[in-house]
Formats: C-alpha cells, sequence, structure tokens
C-alpha cells in the first residue's frame, strides 16, 4: 500500500502499553484518512453512552494520505474523540508539526485509550512510546508547556498539548500546537485532560511511503512555491482572515453583543487594517506558503496571535473595540487552552442573561477587565466559571426564564463568528454542522448574498451547502489540508486528487472524493443518533433568537428582518431530501446501503429506528 | 452625485484607500466604479450595497455606500 503507511499505533494509559494494528487497503479507500479514519474508529469502538469525559473515551489524531509531504497546506491533523460539548461525534483540525513527524515515525493515526494514573507527556520515538511524567507542567499554560517539552526534546518535535482549560475539563478546551496553533473546539483539550494526557510528543525518521516520490516532489515543491507567489500577488496574507470582519460588518453579519446586533459603528477599531498595522509576526503551519496567523502585541505586551473568528468574538461580540485588548483575551484562552469562539460566545451569553434579568452579576458587555478574570475563573472553574464551564447552552438551561433562546450555539457547540439573524442559507449550514455550530463545514455567505436573493429559501441554497460540505468537511478534513489556498488564493481543488493519486498510485477523481464524503456524513449522524436515539428535527435548528422579531436590527442593511421558522424548516427538509435523511434528519437505510453502510444500518436499527 | 466607496482586505493596498467619498456621473455603475478605482477585475469579488450584492451592470444612486471586497470563505 502506497500513500498510508497502513499503520495505526494504538495506547493504552491505564496499562502504560502500546501497539501497533494494520489496516487494510479496502479501510483506507472507504474512509481515506482523517475526520474518516476518526469517525469509523470512533464509531465502532466506542460503547453508546460512554461518558466523554471517562476512561471509556478514544483520543484519535488521524492523518491523510498526504500529510506531511512537501505540497500546498499539508501539515495538519486532525484530532477527534466523542464530544463532551455535544455529546456526539466531535473533531477538529489544528496545524501541527505531528502531521509531519507521526507520519515519518510510521503511523496515519494514533488512538489513545484508559487513563495514566498521573499526568503524562506520550513520547512517541518511531518504534518506541514511553510514558513520561509530566507533573511538572501540570497546572500550567500551553506557552508553559511547550516551551518545557522543546527545552527536552528540540523544537524539530511535534507537540500537541493543553492548559488548564483542558486539564480542569472545560468542555470548549482545545489542544494546542506550534504556540499559536489550536484545534478541537468540541472539547478535545477536555478529552486529553480527562485522561490527565497533558502533551503528546512525535518524532520520526522514515521516508513517508509514496506511489510517486519523484513526482510528488517536482508538483509539491513547484505548488507550494506558486501558492506563494499568488499570496503574494493577492495580498491575502496582509490582512489574513480577519479582512472578514469588515465586510461582515458591511453586510451586516457581524455579531455584536451576543448576536443581538449585526454591524457596529465602532468595528473598524479592530478590523483587518488594524490587525494589519499592528503586526509584530505572521506565523503559518507546517508546509504552508500564505500563513494567516497575524501577531500583535497585547495590552501586557505579550504575543498573541490573532484571526477573523476570535477577534470577532472577543471583541464586538463583547461589545469591546479595543484590540489590544482583545488581543489579551485571546493570548489568556491560547494560554489556557480554551476555544476563543466558545469562550467568546459563552461569556457574551453570561452577560446577556444578566442583562435579561436570567441571573444576577457583575460582568457587562464592555467590560474587558470582567472577561479576563471570567476567563481564568473558566479555565480553573472556580465559581461561576465552573458553569460558563460546560458552555453557554448548560449555562442557559441551568439560569432559566427562557435564555436557552438566545445561548447561541448549535447541538451544544457554541457559534462561530458569523451572524445569521437573517442569512437564511448560512443559518442552515450551522444548523446541520454534525459536530455543532461550526463553519469549517460549509460557509455560503458570500454565495448566498452573490448568487441568490438574500432573502430566499431556496433547495439551491440546501444544494449549495451540501456541495461544499463534501469540499470542506469531506475532502479537506480527509486528506487533512487547509481549505485557504482553494477561495483565497483561487487553488483550484483539481490539484488535490493530483496529490492524493501521486501519494496512492490510484486514480481517483473529485468524484469518488464526495462519495467518501457523503458516506462519513452519514455515520457522523448515526453517531449521533446513537447518542441521542429522541432526536429529532429540531437539533438542526439554530437559536430561538434569530427568528424572534422582537430581535431584528432596529436599523442597518436588515433592519427589521429575521428568519422565518416555517420557511428554515422548508429550506432544512430540502436538505434531507437532496441528502437522503428522513424527516427527523436520520439517513433512510436505502441511503446508508447506496452509501455501502449496509452493516452499520442493521447495527443502527438495534439503538434508534431507521426509516 | 456623491457616494462613499469601502474596500475591504487587500483591495485596500491596492487602491490606496480604505473608505472614501467618491463624486461620480449620474448614471455610474459598478462595471465603471471598478474601472474608476483600477482594482484587477481578474479577482474574484462581491460588490455589495446596503447588504445586497450588485451586478456590474446596477446603476449607483446618490448616497450610496458601496462596500468591494474579495472573496472569502470564512475565518
Amino acid at each position: 500500500m502506497k500513500g498510508w503507511t497502513g499503520r495505526i499505533l494504538r495506547i493504552d494509559l491505564t496499562t502504560k502499553s502500546f501497539k501497533t494494528e494494520s489496516f487494510s487497503e479496502e479501510f483506507a479507500h472507504t474512509w481515506i484518512g482523517g475526520r474518516g479514519f476518526a469517525a469509523k474508529i470512533l464509531y465502532d469502538e466506542l460503547a453508546p453512552g460512554i461518558d466523554p469525559l471517562g476512561p471509556e473515551n478514544k483520543f484519535i489524531v488521524a492523518l491523510g494520505p498526504i500529510a506531511g509531504i512537501p505540497a500546498p497546506n499539508t501539515g495538519k491533523a486532525v484530532v477527534a474523540a466523542k464530544s463532551p460539548s455535544t455529546g456526539g461525534y466531535g473533531d477538529g483540525n489544528l496545524g501541527t508539526k505531528v502531521a509531519v513527524q507521526l507520519r515519518k515515525a510510521g503511523y496515519d493515526a494514533l488512538i489513545v485509550e484508559g487513563k495514566a494514573d498521573r499526568p503524562t507527556m506520550l513520547v512517541i520515538e518511531d518504534d518506541q512510546v514511553s510514558f513520561q511524567p509530566a507533573d511538572a507542567v501540570w497546572g500550567q499554560g500551553t506557552y508553559e508547556t511547550n516551551n518545557w517539552i522543546y527545552a527536552t526534546h528540540g523544537t524539530g518535535v511535534g507537540v500537541l498539548n493543553i492548559g488548564q482549560g483542558g486539564e480542569n475539563l472545560v468542555r470548549y478546551a482545545v489542544v494546542r500546537s506550534l504556540e499559536g496553533r489550536a484545534g478541537g473546539r468540541t472539547g478535545m483539550g477536555a478529552v486529553m485532560g480527562s485522561k490527565l494526557l497533558k502533551a503528546v510528543v512525535v518524532r520520526g525518521t522514515k521516508p513517508i511511503p509514496l506511489a510517486d516520490p519523484e513526482g510528488m516532489k517536482e508538483v509539491g515543491l513547484g505548488d507550494l512555491a506558486e501558492v506563494h507567489r499568488i499570496d503574494k500577488e493577492s495580498g491575502w496574507s496582509i490582512q489574513s482572515t480577519n479582512a472578514v470582519l469588515g465586510w461582515c460588518n458591511e453586510v451586516a453579519a457581524l455579531p455584536v453583543r451576543n448576536f443581538r446586533k449585526t454591524h457596529h459603528p465602532d468595528a473598524w477599531r479592530v478590523d483587518g487594517e488594524r490587525l494589519s498595522d499592528a503586526r509584530v509576526a505572521l506565523y503559518g503551519c507546517p508546509n504552508c506558503t500564505m500563513h494567516c496567523g497575524i501577531a500583535m502585541h497585547d495590552d501586557e505586551g505579550r504575543m498573541a496571535e490573532l484571526d477573523y473568528e476570535n477577534v470577532a468574538l472577543l471583541g464586538p461580540n463583547l461589545e469591546i473595540f479595543d484590540l489590544a485588548q482583545v488581543a489579551s483575551l485571546n493570548y489568556l484562552c491560547d494560554d489556557y487552552g480554551l476555544d476563543t469562539m466558545s469562550s467568546g460566545c459563552t461569556l457574551s451569553f453570561y452577560a446577556d442573561a444578566i442583562d435579561h434579568g436570567a441571573t444576577s452579576g457583575d460582568f457587562a458587555f464592555g467590560d474587558a477587565s470582567g472577561a479576563k478574570m471570567l476567563l481564568g475563573m473558566i479555565a480553573r472553574r472556580e465559581g461561576i466559571g465552573d458553569l460558563l464551564a460546560d458552555g453557554a447552552l448548560q449555562a442557559a438551561r441551568t439560569f432559566g426564564h427562557g435564555s436557552e433562546a438566545y445561548a447561541m450555539q448549535v447541538k451544544g457547540l457554541e457559534m462561530p463568528a458569523y451572524n445569521c439573524k437573517f442569512i437564511p442559507g448560512m443559518a442552515l449550514a450551522l444548523g446541520v454542522s454534525p459536530i455543532g455550530a461550526h463553519h469549517k463545514e460549509a460557509w455560503i455567505i458570500t454565495f448566498e448574498l452573490k448568487e441568490t436573493l438574500r432573502d430566499s429559501y431556496g433547495p439551491e441554497k440546501a444544494q449549495k451547502v451540501i456541495d461544499l460540505q463534501r469540499i470542506r468537511g469531506g475532502l479537506f478534513e480527509c486528506m487533512v489540508s487547509c481549505r485557504f489556498p482553494w477561495i483565497e488564493n483561487g487553488w483550484p481543488l483539481e490539484h488535490y486528487p493530483v496529490y492524493f493519486n501521486l501519494s496512492t498510485g490510484l486514480d481517483w477523481t473529485l468524484d469518488d472524493f464526495w462519495t467518501v464524503s457523503d458516506r462519513i456524513y452519514a455515520l457522523m449522524k448515526l453517531f449521533w443518533l446513537r447518542e441521542h436515539p429522541q432526536t429529532d428535527r429540531t437539533a438542526d435548528y439554530p437559536p430561538a433568537v434569530w427568528f424572534d422579531p422582537a430581535n431584528v436590527d432596529t436599523d442597518g442593511p436588515i433592519a427589521g428582518r429575521h428568519l422565518e421558522y416555517d420557511k428554515y424548516d422548508g429550506l432544512l427538509q430540502d436538505y434531507y431530501d437532496i441528502r437522503g435523511y428522513d424527516e427527523r434528519g436520520i439517513p433512510t437505510r436505502d441511503t446508508l446501503t447506496r452509501l455501502g453502510l449496509a452493516a452499520e444500518a442493521t447495527a443502527a436499527a438495534e439503538f434508534g429506528l431507521l426509516t | 452625485m456623491k457616494i462613499t466607496v469601502k474596500l475591504i482586505g487587500s483591495f485596500i493596498e491596492s487602491a490606496g484607500f480604505s473608505e472614501k467619498e467618491f463624486d461620480v456621473p449620474a448614471g455610474a455603475t459598478i462595471d465603471g466604479l471598478v474601472a474608476l478605482l483600477a482594482i484587477d477585475r481578474t479577482r474574484p469579488m462581491i460588490v455589495t450595497r446596503n447588504g445586497r450584492a450588485m451586478a456590474d451592470g446596477d446603476a449607483v444612486v446618490p448616497g450610496d455606500r458601496v462596500a468591494i471586497s474579495p472573496i472569502y470563505s470564512g475565518g
């Protein structure tokens, strides 16, 4: 087998043992890698109903068949487990040298089981695995932890680590790498913490098995240079993702004041232009030639790496328009190992709940000092931080008084930074995201505004969501490659089957990837059904506040407008019909059979009704 | 007639301003406006007015605020 190492490293923290397992070509071709491998392994190996923060859960690192090779933006890994945020399948991806080093160590995936008896750092060096004590950095942030690892193992190793947020089981704790990279906002850092797994360190020395190494080298290196040239020409990296902030403000899609408003006259103070002016460094992932991580000094002189989601949700969404203060909140989230998006949404919900009398407290919108203090309390689970560490939905259920309507989340995962008060198709994209509200699955706002009527709820929007899920949630999450070259710099999708075929020796087209993508989406839905047998279509609804006439903008581009329940429900049905799902949003038996999941369909019938 | 143009992202670098008021002739279109600003038409872009997309041939009207942005795929 070429393209894949054909090996998975399985580690048991309880017994401090490990073994190498092989997988078949059929498995590789059916699931490709990354999210595909992770979803299939977790679906097959996890018993229904396990505690996501218990030793029965499994923490997976999964790579794709182009991971680590010199081609555009291939330095990424998927981290996955049963999600403590949603109770369903959870994952995320992050830029990390683990993508290179784990492949060179001879593995396509890592499965971590059980629970250590003390804080532990896993060290993987080719065929050797050691379980090293991490007591020295337990209780420390991710920056200190990363430096401690580099001091011992050198800076060339691949590192995944967690901060206090993961240690204390904050349900939106992330996995961190390379000082500025984070992934797994579905609580993957908390899963590591639940296993007392502080860090994973990887070093490999073996060649990565490629079908055509010379061809791959020629194409890959050439394309890395070409993407770099295009980026310099386009200027995308000048503002990077935070250019989106100014645009969202113009088209009334910016989250302001817990998504109550969609634009703000002070938004320019934290936009891409201001971030670019404040830039002191630019960071990227391995094998990236169009870096996105703009770093600036925060109000205490610390270097913080910002992007759009972080700035919007820790800035305007909290009505904080001082970029140095936003950078400080960003730095704290990164150091504690908290997801910046969920942190921003949870804090904004708390301020909103106080504002609406659902609870009492002394935190308010615009209070940067209070937000910093609360982040620390969340990371340590102190006081109100203990509740907020469980996320906006759990906090709303505790506060009551109808506050669940404005807890900005889907399936328990907080919103990314797109205010869809009047963007029906993007609301659908967030609603049907199988891991909870996440923009990495589909992002259709530009299409929706440019190619359709903003007011419309036609099936073309449902089809576009599916098309983008196949590309973003399928192709890129299985190959485990960054999507930014594709739209931001116009790098054609057709390059990716070329990389895949040079790596594997196969002759795949994009259509082959769409089939696998549909299979994975169906399996993630089955995972959801198994954990939530009484689920219905309301699980795919966005927050009620977007439908509320009392919540409309009073000025600006969408004054007086809001989503409409019956029309959204029709759009949701279009999505189900195109996908071949039933009216609860579950794949039908025929759909599962068509996707090669007949055995899974039979098993699924034992824990939930299939139609 | 006076309109305001708001540029997004790297278009700011190429045009040399972020936000500016322009005096354009009556009947001016988006196509003409983009040409006036010397923005590279080969780059995918979206032009909006009041939160809604405009086509190349659409005319601007006095007081418009027109935002011209490269195409993004989110943050």
